[in-house]
């Protein structure tokens, strides 16, 4: 008996597992506070679902806050820029039920348009692009930016004198996308105009 | 050296006797040309001639739009009649005089001189995908590259345009390599060319002993087997090199060329005339006498057609380029471009439409004839579910779109029209994303820029008032700032100087790796930093002014 049992060797075995688990731990205290990321990772992934349009429409001030009112358990179907697509994305993410969309879907992709001519100056849509896209200063003509314009309309309300349009998008050459019919399930509904690849 | 082997690859009909049996003719001038501007990779050109300006044959009428683009000429002399936003439209006086620039000798002209010529005598390749050969020819400023191979396969069928270009042509040819050898620094040309060109074989096998300087010349007779003719799968056959995935052939020290740019390359350089012509295989049944013409870039298909003799009532349809990659004509009303290599009049019994599709079977026929031995049935079910991101994994951005899956497939399934659509797809998906991301990028930055100058105005505010209360008492000071807890706002200063320090880090380390691309995003990131680190020490300053006053009386 004297053999197997001994205070010594229960007091060693229990000394080791705490002092392991004393290094351990303070080893993951340690990385967790040098390895410390700012941001909530869920937080950024939704936000990279987002259409990053910046507009506004979901009631939140841009798409940050929007994704994180969505980890807060916000509905997923408040953002009109990015549609359905955008909704199924963040269902998929997050394991949610997709809903369908709370307001009007955005039918084309637009761009601000400042007619010119009659624009007073005022800066008032200035200050309400989100993504500064609108260049001009005070009393002298403003103009924007198509390429960094993201279509969220928020500077056509501030206009004073109503001269800023949404106009659709030109699209360039590079990004031309060939027209497909959805291809119809039995295969006999389809058009035979299938010639590209036409037999030798 | 053994010719080595690349997988899979089909055996179809050849049809090239209908366009190989006649010499080389010259076209009739045609009476108007429409020049797209955008005939290659990258960017459109952009017109820098106004309507009713007249030109000449070889008058620059576009300049390149950014680095991957090229110059576009007028092809015959007249007068601008339409500058449209995709094409220029000349009506032809039939004078046919010519703009040239001057002739250079390219055994001594500077490296230099010889790029800036490719590039003004707007010059791409003439075999299919149009990239522009001044940029080809500069990427021996990266890559060490020892061979240059002579793409002369000419693999699909009907298409007999090299075949002719080198039946007569040869020592141009041979010497335009010459040229374009000397200017990526190779010292080895090997010629690839099937066994079905016999007369092309001999005639360059004539004038090789003339052309073995300064580079040595290899003639390399291969097996026909379709797609030999593709970069890569030529590359293994006559160097038994892999081309790696995602990668150029100049990774693997080479550099492949089609016959007809090297010889619009040399008459650029010797006789100083721009890319305004090329050769063209016309055939097809639809057409009574089918041969190779040089044709002039912009003229109209209907009007080359006509001018074989084709019987509108037999004909079906008209292919640009081979059967097996090239695309219908929905309209006749079509200019020749710098990429068109042969127009098809096929009539119905010649290519009949493809039966119905019918199911995948999974019998794999497809799989064993994937040159580039991608697995063609599991892209087919990922690209129909549109599974982005398996069909990624599954390297189809790798498919040559070959179409020799699509030939053995009993199902009749359009294969490659579903890998087309899918890589559109995750195209225009990145562009997208890169978009957005963007946006992204310019309201952190815009936000930080906000908190920037809401922090130096407090700052601003504090100091005029602690300048109007200095005379008097500073009781004043409990009510007008609440306490700041000084050390979260320096924590907050520290974090910020390390998001600059790492976004710096970042940009520097991108654009040692690729000097020449423009870094717009991250230069923004970096900025958005800064402002956020003068925000945060605007905060600090004036918390420790604050401090100060509080400690002082």
């Amino acid at each position: 008996m004297g053999d197997t049992f001994s205070w010594w060797g229960i007091v060693s075995a229990i000394g080791v597992l705490t002092g392991l688990g004393i290094i351990f731990g303070a080893l993951l205290g340690m990385a967790s506070e040098r390895f410390k990321s700012e941001e909530n990772p869920l937080v950024e992934q939704i936000n990279a679902l987002l259409p990053q349009t910046q507009c506004g429409q979901c009631g939140y001030p841009g798409c940050r806050p929007y994704a994180e009112a969505i980890n807060q358990g916000d509905a997923l179907n408040k953002c009109p820029p990015g549609g359905d697509a955008t909704i199924h994305a963040l269902a998929d993410l997050l394991g949610r039920e997709p809903a369908p969309l709370d307001g009007e879907a955005a039918i084309d992709d637009t761009v601000a348009f400042i007619r010119e001519a009659e624009c007073i100056g005022c800066t008032k849509c200035i200050q309400a692009c989100p993504v500064d896209a609108i260049i001009g200063a005070a009393k002298q003509m403003h103009t924007v930016i198509e390429d960094e314009c993201t279509g969220c309309d928020l500077c056509v309300a501030p206009c004073p004198v109503d001269c800023i349009d949404m106009l659709p998008r030109s699209k360039p050459l590079t990004q031309w996308q060939p027209l497909v019919s959805a291809s119809g399930i039995i295969a006999s509904d389809r058009p035979h105009a299938r010639s590209a690849h036409a037999r030798l | 050296m053994p010719a080595f082997e690349f997988p899979g690859g089909i055996y179809p009909p050849e049809r090239k006797a209908r366009s190989n049996q006649s010499q080389l003719q010259v076209a009739p001038l045609p009476a108007l040309v429409t020049l797209p501007l955008k005939q290659h990779a990258g960017n459109a050109a952009t017109p820098c001639v106004a309507v009713g300006d007249s030109v000449k044959v070889g008058s620059l009428i576009a300049q390149r739009d950014g680095m991957i683009s090229a110059s576009l000429h007028a092809s015959v002399s007249g007068t601008v009649t339409q500058i449209s936003n995709t094409a220029i439209t000349i009506e032809a006086d039939g004078l046919d005089s010519w703009h040239t620039m001057p002739s250079l000798d390219w055994r001594i002209a500077a490296p230099a001189t010889l790029l800036e010529r490719l590039d003004s005598s707007g010059l791409t390749g003439l075999g299919g995908a149009g990239f522009p050969t001044y940029i080809k020819a500069q990427v021996a400023e990266h890559h060490a590259i020892d061979t240059l191979v002579v793409n002369a396969a000419e693999c699909e069928p009907y298409i007999t345009a090299d075949d002719l270009t080198l039946r007569s042509y040869p020592a141009d040819v041979l010497e335009g390599a010459q040229l374009i050898a000397r200017l990526c620094g190779a010292q080895t040309i090997i010629i690839g060319i099937e066994d079905n060109k016999p007369e092309a074989i001999s005639a360059l096998e004539h004038a090789l002993p003339q052309a073995q300087h300064p580079a040595a010349i290899v003639l390399k007779v291969i097996e026909t087997r379709y797609p030999s003719g593709s970069e890569r799968q030529l590359i293994k056959k006559v160097l038994n090199r892999d081309v790696p995935s995602g990668g150029l052939p100049a990774d693997v020290g080479t550099l492949c060329h089609n016959p007809g740019t090297l010889l619009a390359a040399l008459h650029a350089v010797r006789d100083g005339e721009p890319l305004v012509e090329r050769i063209v295989t016309l055939t097809g049944e639809a057409v009574s006498t089918p041969g190779n013409y040089w044709i002039r870039l912009g003229t109209s298909v209907a009007s080359l057609l006509n001018g074989v003799g084709l019987m509108s009532g037999q004909l079906h349809q008209v292919i640009v380029g081979g059967p097996m990659m090239g695309n219908p004509l929905a309209t006749l009303d079509t200019p020749v471009t710098k990429t068109t290599n042969c127009l098809i009049a096929a009539t119905l019994a010649e290519l009949p439409p493809a039966p119905v599709e019918s199911p995948c079977i999974r019998c794999g026929a497809c799989e064993s004839v994937c040159p580039a031995q991608l697995l063609p049935q599991q892209l087919h079910w990922y690209a129909r579910a549109e599974n982005d991101s398996t069909l990624e994994t599954l390297n189809l951005f790798d498919c040559i779109e070959c179409g020799a899956c699509s030939f053995v497939c009993p199902s009749f399934i359009p294969l490659v029209e579903d890998y087309r659509l899918a890589k559109q797809r995750i195209r225009m998906k990145q562009i997208e994303t890169a978009k957005s991301d963007h946006a992204k990028h310019r309201f952190e930055f815009r936000q930080a820029r906000l908190a920037r100058e809401d922090a130096e105005k407090q700052a601003r505010r504090q100091a005029r008032l602690a300048q109007t209360q200095k005379p008097s008492t500073s009781t004043a000071d409990d009510h007008s700032t609440p306490e700041v807890d000084l050390r979260s706002l320096r924590i907050a200063q520290a974090a910020a100087k390390a998001a600059v320090k790492k976004a710096e880090k970042v940009l520097a380390r991108a654009a040692e790796k690729d000097p020449k691309q423009r870094f717009d995003d991250l230069e923004t990131q970096l900025a958005t930093a800064q402002e956020n680190l003068k925000a945060a020490e605007a905060r600090l300053a004036n918390a420790r002014d604050n401090a100060i006053h509080k400690d002082t009386p």
